[in-house]
């Protein structure tokens, strides 16, 4: 973990075998441009790594705290279920154009933010609320985007990973609610937690790895996701004018995925 | 004679937390494992015991204990559970819950089917039934995926029989329900 910020920013990271190199900055990836021959297959296996970093992510929250609400941590064990699913889709695609697992240098900083929270509701605030909320909108115009090409095989996976990922930000929301419900003064942690990712996120992305990162809105399916037409609106004005927060994050890497 | 209410609802109690515990080990591996493909056959088994738990822990209320209620099994059970929790390495962790552990499982469940009433507890045996066909998939998953990497056999033929001997040398699950008679039964 040498990230080179504060420690509390960054858990440390996942395992990997030994075909994975991992990088800790944005820069240091390869972020083949939309028109390089390379750049689906690049974004298929980012897509794969960040999969198994949700994965990942979901299933140290199981075991870092068993005194949670049963109904929440049923919820957090079929999000490993899904994370999984999507992981072996993204592989998929990866295979099917000639890529293979370790192809191209990783990411895990999702899973090192995450995991450096401690306390369910702040991981479940920049996990699911955050980045698979960011996630919704990058994924609802990657559906438009595949069709718009043809590729309807694409579009139908998107789709499917999109009702997934609802329900994970569903849940989160509904649990963040009755947490804030129950105890208002969760939200100075909320706070905190925010600040902290957005921070760590800013240190991983640096400039490049945000700008023009982020996507309109998916209104309906941020509503579906259990966020009040207040909060699609300001999340539609925030996708318009700021760049540097957590839930770019899956935008980022999505961007060019057409 | 078969099982009273109390006793079932002890037996299953104990089987759910056999299960979460199960769900917990599993999750717990997901990050420190390196290898990829074994993560990915972890984590929709964790959902899985997740859901025999769940079902599990809907029936203890059913037979009159509270909703989701677990039930510590025997300490000797207890350091089964911990054995497998400290096995390091791919090969080690999955043989320990799918040579072992599983296999086993299933003889605990069915040994439970055999001697509760099978027409009075019949929505146990339906969540037992369930689990079992569940759980039978969960081998065969990873013994494809052996198959597959077999990079991923265990290398240590001594490790896994000590954990096997440890495991069936616990004769109960349940902490020593009591039968009517005063007695104690055998989970």
């Amino acid at each position: 973990m040498t990230v080179g910020r504060p420690q509390r920013l960054f858990a440390a990271g996942p395992a990997r075998d030994p075909r994975f190199v991992v990088k800790e900055h944005w820069v240091e990836c390869d972020n083949f441009p939309g028109h390089h021959p390379l750049h689906l297959v690049q974004f298929f296996h980012r897509q794969m790594n960040e999969e198994v970093d949700s994965l990942e992510a979901s299933a140290q929250s199981i075991a870092d705290f068993p005194d949670a609400p049963w109904e929440l941590r049923l919820a957090l064990a079929r999000q490993c279920a899904d994370e999984t699913r999507h992981a072996r889709a993204f592989r998929a695609h990866l295979e099917r154009r000639g890529g293979r697992v370790g192809q191209f240098p990783v990411l895990n900083f999702q899973y090192r933010i995450i995991t450096a929270l401690g306390d369910l509701v702040s991981r479940l605030l920049i996990q699911n609320r955050s980045f698979e909320a960011g996630g919704l909108d990058a994924i609802a115009y990657g559906v438009g985007e595949a069709r718009t090409r043809g590729d309807t095989e694409l579009a139908e996976f998107y789709e499917a990973q999109l009702a997934d990922e609802i329900a994970h930000v569903r849940f989160a929301n509904a649990w963040i609610r009755r947490t804030l419900k129950d105890d208002p003064r969760t939200v100075l942690r909320m706070g905190q937690a925010l600040s902290a990712a957005a921070e760590a996120f800013r240190i991983v992305m640096g400039r490049d790895g945000t700008a023009d990162a982020d996507y309109p809105a998916a209104v309906q399916a941020r509503l579906e996701a259990g966020f009040t037409a207040e909060e699609v609106r300001v999340a539609a004005d925030l996708a318009a004018t700021v760049h540097a927060v957590p839930s770019a994050a899956s935008s980022a890497d999505r961007r060019a995925a057409g | 004679m078969g099982l009273t209410v109390k006793q079932r609802g002890q037996h299953v109690a104990t089987f759910r937390f056999v299960e979460v515990r199960l769900m917990e080990i599993l999750a717990a591996w997901v990050p420190s494992t390196p290898e990829m493909e074994v993560k990915l056959l972890f984590g929709p088994h964790i959902w899985d015991c997740a859901q025999a738990a769940d079902a599990l822990g809907r029936r203890t209320h059913e037979l009159r204990l509270p909703l989701q209620h677990s039930l510590a099994p025997t300490a000797a059970y207890l350091d089964v559970l911990d054995a497998v929790a400290a096995a390091a390495g791919a090969p080690r962790r999955i043989a320990a819950i799918y040579d072992v552990m599983l296999p086993a499982l299933a003889g605990r469940y069915r040994r439970y089917l055999s001697r509760t009433d099978a027409l009075m507890d019949a929505p146990t045996v339906r969540i037992i039934e369930h689990i079992l066909g569940t759980e039978a998939r969960m081998i065969r998953e990873a013994n494809e995926l052996r198959t597959q990497l077999p990079a991923l056999a265990l290398d240590d033929p001594d490790w896994l029989p000590r954990l096997a001997a440890l495991e069936s040398s616990v004769a109960e699950l349940a902490d020593q329900p009591a039968a009517p008679d005063g007695t104690r039964q055998a989970a």
